[in-house]
């Protein structure tokens, strides 16, 4: 590429095509609808939103609440609603407003449920606010056909792009460390799991497909973006995106995220190629001849995209600050790519130890949790913490009535004593039983308490 | 480029890799879910079942007698076929699963403690739904302790026909519920011994973590609560499992005995061939934890039997044996709850999720 070419290659202003940008809409907001939909479908809102008594918030968003009881559907509807407006382009910046305002407080209300899939959601649908994505082919050009366009500025798809590769890019950084590649763990424990499966059962056994698949794994991640933005391995690509999510999908209980990958790597494709579905879409309908200007505050926009991808390069590098290791300690692992990586398992005791009596009481962690959230809690140490501060504020002030014994429990100390099994490894303490874990700080820094991990 | 250019090479020549392989002789043979499902569901489910219903029907009969003829003796027969019938059931409690968890089969036979108030009201108001949710703790076999233990305990039955009656109700019901699981189970069987899946609702996945529950369960309720681990240190008799009859720990040995069998996929310690748990973790190379398991469950089983008198009378002068016991039985959790559950790659939780 010559000098040129390749600064109309990345120039942000470039004007090409909508074509690409409208049917990224209609797809992304019919997967919400169905994700949305089938979510409710399984009861999932009432299990995670509804039955739980405690929710683990996020640091600095503690004022998120949940709604009451039923009223927690609100959001959901509100959602299904939203989705099919994304589809149809339908008051399209409303929709999308109200698709990522519902979404992000919902995954805001309680970490156990965190997935990077539901993270870049939460992204995709925050850039879709400020996209032209109803500017064609929508119920919105019907309403206010001054607004319908046949163009757009490059960055506006290009952005999407960017968020994708961000996304597979990490996620096989990710990969790069001793256990994916020279254990083959967790895919190990993950592969023999299913040696009934019919046909490539036995071979999931194999140690060696283990690894090839470690090993393809972290080179589909690492690469796929830049085979995907080549226009002649592009096809190629993309049947390497269709087989290596079809094969996630069918080995792991991953739900509706194949199909979102598989349909959002569409926006890598030809701008004759979406301007095909569209032709087909619109069935030869003669289009709109009123294009609106295209004009944007140029230096706002820079600013905008610098200050965003420069947020999505450092903060999944943030781990980098941190002493010890990532995958036991988990500082700086959420909102970082890091999918499907590690195979984690502890069991997490919890005491009320009444200092003034000398006495403790072990905790029934399902009185407090779901099972899910006691699951993710007992290896992820800021949950440990949250979970200890809200066992110290169930009992402070409390009296405690046994057979005919009253103790009034007065600024308790809650320890645990956890043990944890990473990547298959024999597990080994996580939490010792000496920490008052309510006299450590609930805060960004790296946690001493934690029992340093051991190969 | 040159990479580039080679890459469809690569990836042909890794599918022909894989492909071929399909052929070599030297495979790994897996490890077969399917012929554990088998062992448990034909070797230990269903026959834990039918010995149930038999020590059941036993019950029931013996009651009867009992009940047309209330004599000392009689009320002796009655008691031990209800202890039979009580060990029975610590072997199938464990599976609660299928059809035994969707009839609410453990609830109705065995919750406890026994409201004793509840069932004197019972019989006093002479009309009771046994079946109704709130009745849940005036029913079940843990219910008869009261009836066969509690002092006098013939001159109930003698004096009052309401009050047999209610005994009878209560194990009619019992009988009525195992009948009923004991054909669900056969019906139930094939879909169980092909479900070897990881997801959350396979067999493979539902036995596993209800194994680790039951584990939990008899550690926090038959021990754990009674001896105070849960207030304070203060003891709780009262949540003594049959504190009447006294006989709790037995029922804590029974318990872990059959977890122990279990895990190794025999139905009695004379069998050892089965397929448990156990050989699931020796395909996995993890001999020492399959070792660590069996020496833990020993040690635990040694140090009950050690206990000369009942758990009652332990806890008044024992308390320390008895602590000694529950951090063997403690440190057993991690590990079959963290180490041998990770490494089937099962999901530990009950739920369903989206993934990540």
């Amino acid at each position: 590429m010559t000098r040129n070419s390749l600064q109309a290659y990345f120039d942000p202003f470039k004007e090409i095509s909508i074509a690409p940008l409208i049917v990224f809409r209609i797809i992304f907001g019919a997967l919400m609808f169905f994700g949305i939909a089938r979510f409710m479908y399984h009861g999932w809102v009432e299990q995670l939103y509804i039955e739980p008594t405690f929710f683990f918030t996020y640091l600095g968003f503690d004022w998120v609440k949940p709604l009451e009881g039923n009223a927690m559907y609100i959001p959901f509807v509100l959602m299904l609603t939203a989705a099919l407006g994304i589809m149809l382009g339908a008051f399209y910046r409303y929709s999308a407003s109200v698709f990522f305002l519902c979404f992000t407080y919902i995954e805001l209300l309680d970490k156990s449920n965190y997935l990077n899939h539901y993270y870049f959601v939460s992204l995709i649908s925050f850039l879709l606010i400020w996209l032209p994505a109803n500017r064609r082919f929508s119920v919105d050009i019907h309403l206010f056909p001054t607004i319908a366009r046949q163009t757009m500025f490059q960055w506006q798809s290009g952005i999407i792009k960017f968020q994708l590769a961000v996304v597979y890019i990490f996620a096989g950084i990710a990969k790069v460390n001793w256990d994916w590649l020279m254990d083959a763990q967790p895919l190990k424990i993950w592969l023999q799991a299913h040696h009934n499966l019919p046909i490539v059962g036995g071979l999931l056994q194999e140690e060696w497909v283990a690894y090839l698949f470690s090993w393809t794994g972290c080179f589909y991640d690492l690469f796929i973006v830049f085979f995907l933005l080549s226009n002649r391995f592009r096809p190629f690509a993309y049947f390497f995106v269709i087989f290596f999510h079809l094969v996630t999908w069918y080995l792991f209980p991953i739900g509706v995220f194949p199909w979102v990958m598989i349909f959002s790597t569409l926006i890598f494709f030809s701008i004759s190629f979406h301007e095909r579905i569209l032709y087909w879409l619109e069935r030869g309908k003669r289009r709109s001849t009123i294009d609106a200007p295209l004009v944007q505050p140029r230096k706002f926009v820079r600013t905008f995209l610098l200050v965003y991808v420069m947020i999505q390069l450092l903060v999944p590098l943030r781990s980098i600050m941190y002493r010890g290791d990532l995958f036991w300690n988990e500082e700086g692992f959420r909102f970082s790519w890091r999918v499907m990586l590690m195979h984690k398992e502890g069991h997490a005791t919890f005491y009320l130890y009444d200092p003034k009596t000398n006495r403790e009481l072990e905790i029934d962690n399902s009185d407090f949790l779901s099972p899910t959230q006691e699951d993710q809690m007992a290896t992820q140490p800021d949950m440990i913490i949250q979970y200890a501060n809200h066992l110290k504020e169930h009992y402070d002030g409390r009296v405690l009535e046994f057979g005919d014994y009253k103790f009034p429990i007065f600024n308790p100390e809650i320890h645990a004593e956890i043990y944890v099994s990473l990547n298959g490894r024999p597990s080994q303490l996580f939490v010792s039983k000496r920490i008052d874990l309510t006299s450590q700080p609930y805060n960004l820094c790296h946690r001493e308490w934690l029992e340093p991990f051991k190969q | 480029m040159t990479f580039l250019k080679r890459f469809p090479i690569f990836i042909l020549l890794a599918t022909v890799t894989m492909a071929s392989s399909c052929k070599d002789p030297h495979q790994v043979t897996p490890f077969d879910k399917e012929s554990l499902l088998l062992n448990f569901s034909d070797n230990l489910i269903q026959p834990a079942l039918a010995s149930f219903q038999s020590s059941v029907n036993q019950l029931n009969a013996d009651y009867l007698s009992f009940q047309a003829n209330p004599t000392s003796q009689n009320l002796e027969t009655v008691r031990t076929s209800w202890k039979n019938a009580y060990l029975a059931w610590e072997t199938v409690k464990c599976f609660d699963f299928g059809p035994i968890k969707t009839s609410g089969f453990k609830a109705a036979t065995g919750t406890y403690p026994t409201d004793t108030a509840k069932i004197e009201s019972n019989i006093a108001a002479g009309t009771y739904t046994l079946a109704s949710a709130s009745n849940i703790d005036a029913i079940g076999l843990h219910a008869l302790d009261f009836f066969f233990y509690r002092e006098n305990a013939l001159s109930y039955f003698t004096g009052n026909a309401g009050y047999s009656n209610y005994a009878a109700a209560v194990i009619a019901k019992v009988k009525s519920e195992t009948d009923a699981v004991v054909v669900a189970w056969a019906a139930y069987a094939p879909t169980f011994k092909a479900s070897t899946g990881t997801e959350t609702t396979s067999g493979f996945s539902e036995l596993v973590n209800e194994f680790n529950r039951d584990y939990e369960t008899a550690k926090n309720a038959k021990l754990g609560v009674p001896i105070g681990r849960q207030s304070l240190g203060i003891q709780m008799p009262e949540y003594i499992e049959v504190r009447n009859s006294g006989f709790s720990l037995q029922l804590l040995h029974q318990n872990m005995k059959i977890l122990q069998l279990y895990y190794n996929g025999n139905a009695s310690a004379s069998g050892n061939t089965g397929v448990g748990f156990d050989d699931y973790l020796i395909h996995l190379e993890r001999e020492s934890l399959h070792t660590t398991i069996n020496a833990n469950f020993d040690e635990i089983l040694a140090k009950i039997e050690s206990f000369s008198g009942t758990l009652e009378e332990e806890m008044a002068t024992n308390p320390q044996g008895l602590d000694e016991l529950y951090n063997l039985i403690q440190s057993q959790v991690i590990s079959l709850k963290t180490d041998m559950t990770s490494s089937f790659g099962v999901l530990i939780t009950y739920q369903d999720n989206d993934g990540d």
